[in-house]
């Protein structure tokens, strides 16, 4: 999980051209300013990353950081079984 | 000339997208890919010749309530298939009548966009004095905007300036409800700001709606919210004195075509890596037709190109 917050926020960061520390897991995506537009890129750019296709999901579920990327490392842990 | 069209996209859809289509493909050198449900299309064609035209199947549709999130559930949507084409150059263009946002989404994700540049704009042309129009951007692809996304429409809006319209260092202006500098609303105050400090722009600082037909700028800068209420109010002003003008003298004058969107058709997304153009969604056949005359005159001019070659010498941060 730690592995994957680093690379997100990485990704986040750049696309928001901000410094990666202002994003923690309980940083809201509001309070980055962050639209949808930038968290479907996020998921697609860590979709290229991991090699995979994340299940389709509604962002509304996911006002933070940490609770999108749980969603995300799930996934990827049943991806590897 | 290849240009992909969503046929599924629009108020009018498919019939009026495939008629517009049909129309534009029976010119010299034109041939149009019709995007959607093969099956209607095929029962829309009815007799037209089938040289002309290229059916692309896609079974799912975006529809114009859906927000950007739907292009990852609809891979298959009909926008997303078309632009797709022109990403593996395919098709030289992309043409859609239906949700602007999916196709702005599109255009971002599947074809790319330039560096330094967040979200695309839609530019179109207004009508100016002796036939200097004034270009608005961004038109209605981004209702929410970023003080810093409004410098950068307006650094695409120079460059397209520039490079299509032949503008020598354009006049960059900021439409607002006020002229000086301490007016407008928090977005207007702080892209004001990044405006004037951005020294490759020849900014003159805040224009009124009164302003746009002056020719006074060259570019004119608004959120995508506000540049589509004004687009649309225009066309409305325009019907309005066509109805008055009919009742009071018999006839249109000329000068309001210039205020019909069917005559132009789209806009061209700006930024992005490929030529995408957005049409109304209350098209019709004509406008169908004058929009993909539009495509091929931004494929012509290689409006992609011209942009980046314009940006290189602007270095967009």
């Amino acid at each position: 999980m730690d592995e994957l917050f680093k690379v997100a926020s990485k990704i986040l960061a750049e696309q928001l051209s901000i410094d990666p520390s202002e994003i923690t897991m309980e940083t809201t995506f509001e309070e980055l300013d962050a639209d949808s537009i930038d968290i479907v890129e996020m998921i697609m750019a860590l979709e290229d990353s991991y090699d995979v296709e994340f299940p389709e999901e509604d962002l509304e579920d996911y006002p933070t950081m940490g609770t999108l990327l749980a969603a995300l490392y799930e996934f990827l842990q049943q991806a590897k079984k | 000339m290849k240009i992909a069209i969503d046929v599924m996209g629009g108020d009018f859809a498919p019939g009026e997208i495939i008629a517009g289509a049909c129309k534009w493909a029976e010119q010299p050198g034109c041939h149009a890919i019709l995007v959607g449900k093969e099956a209607i299309i095929k029962q829309e064609l009815g007799n037209f010749d089938p040289e002309k035209l290229t059916i692309i199947n896609a079974d799912e549709v975006i529809q114009m309530d859906e927000s950007v999130l739907a292009l990852r559930k609809k891979k298959k949507a009909s926008i997303a298939v078309a632009t797709k084409l022109v990403h593996d150059k395919t098709a030289d263009a992309v043409l859609s009548c239906g949700s602007t946002a999916a196709q702005m989404a599109s255009a971002l994700f599947i074809l790319g966009r330039f560096n330094g540049i967040d979200r695309p704009p839609i530019v179109a042309s207004i009508p100016g004095p002796e036939g200097k129009n004034t270009l608005l951007i961004d038109v209605g692809a981004n209702v929410d905007c970023k003080p810093a996304q409004m410098l950068q429409f307006a650094v695409l809006g120079k460059s397209y300036a520039a490079a299509v319209m032949g503008r020598d260092n354009p006049v960059i202006g900021l439409l607002n409800n006020g002229s000086e500098e301490t007016k407008g609303n928090a977005l207007a105050l702080e892209a004001y700001s990044l405006l004037k400090n951005e020294k490759i722009l020849n900014f003159i600082g805040n224009i009124e709606g009164r302003d746009l037909f002056g020719g006074s700028c060259d570019v004119v800068v608004c959120d995508g919210f506000t540049g589509n209420i004004v687009l649309k109010a225009l066309e409305g002003l325009g019907l309005y004195l066509g109805r008055a003008m009919v009742q009071e003298t018999g006839k249109v004058p000329a000068v309001l075509h210039r205020f019909d969107y069917s005559n132009v058709g789209g806009a061209p997304l700006l930024g992005v890596e490929g030529v995408s153009i957005v049409c109304h969604g209350s098209s019709k056949r004509d406008a169908v037709f004058s929009g993909l005359n539009t495509a091929c005159d931004c494929v012509t001019r290689d409006i992609v190109n011209m942009q980046k070659e314009a940006l290189k010498l602007i270095a967009v941060d």
